[in-house]
């Protein structure tokens, strides 16, 4: 991994077009701030990488699913 | 490699892959049953990798996933009646609980075909909401 060190208000550029600038650093927090383009996803690493796990799940159980569900019809309209 | 899926059936392009899945661009829905709740999101550049989805409003009537403007920007959605929305789903295998996983819907322009799996990462919508089949 690359390891750059930086202070309050300098920022890191990743290729051409993405930019991620140390907003405040403030005791054990960091506020980081990302210029990205749209097509670009940004995400906390936890919350995608939950994203990632179940996806992988339900690829992972679907004959299991896909069998149960096979019965199942779409509730009445109200 | 190609998929075999009925000719008729029309390709969703997730131009930025899914999350686990980032090489895989090209999708199509496929029905279990006819007019059943779940379908078959079905990638079709590699067999293997198929998961049940459902629209998620048949079992969570109040769901209202706020898209982020890049999202909406980057699917080109000016009306939200333009997406469909639907959810991916996993079994506990345990006691073959259903679980919609209700912060990453796929969201996908109905004209255009492309889509995304957004991350309503700001939101209180669990990636697991237990699906009351009994209630269908």
């Amino acid at each position: 991994m690359l390891i750059l060190t930086r202070r309050e208000g300098e920022s890191i550029r990743i290729g051409h077009d993405i930019v991620i600038t140390v907003v405040e650093v403030r005791g054990s927090q960091v506020r980081i701030g990302v210029d990205a383009p749209r097509s670009v996803q940004v995400h906390r690493a936890e919350v995608y990488d939950q994203v990632v796990e179940e996806n992988r799940a339900a690829v992972r159980t679907l004959d299991r699913s896909a069998e149960i569900l096979r019965t199942q019809v779409p509730p009445k309209e109200h | 490699m190609t998929v075999e899926t009925p000719s008729e059936t029309k390709a969703i392009e997730f131009p930025d892959g899914i999350p686990g899945f980032p090489h895989l661009r090209r999708f199509a829905l496929v029905e279990i049953v006819e007019d059943g709740a779940f379908q078959l999101l079905q990638s079709l550049e590699d067999e293997d990798v198929a998961m049940v989805v459902c629209v998620p409003w048949l079992f969570f009537p109040d769901y209202a996933p706020e898209l982020a403007e890049d999202d909406r920007e980057a699917l080109g959605l000016e009306r939200p009646e333009d997406a469909v929305v639907f959810c991916p789903v996993t079994l506990e295998p345990e006691n073959d609980s259903v679980h919609l996983n209700l912060m990453g819907p796929f969201v996908v322009h109905r004209e255009t075909l492309i889509g995304r799996q957004v991350v309503l990462a700001d939101s209180d919508y669990p990636v697991r909401a237990t699906v009351d089949l009994g209630g269908a």
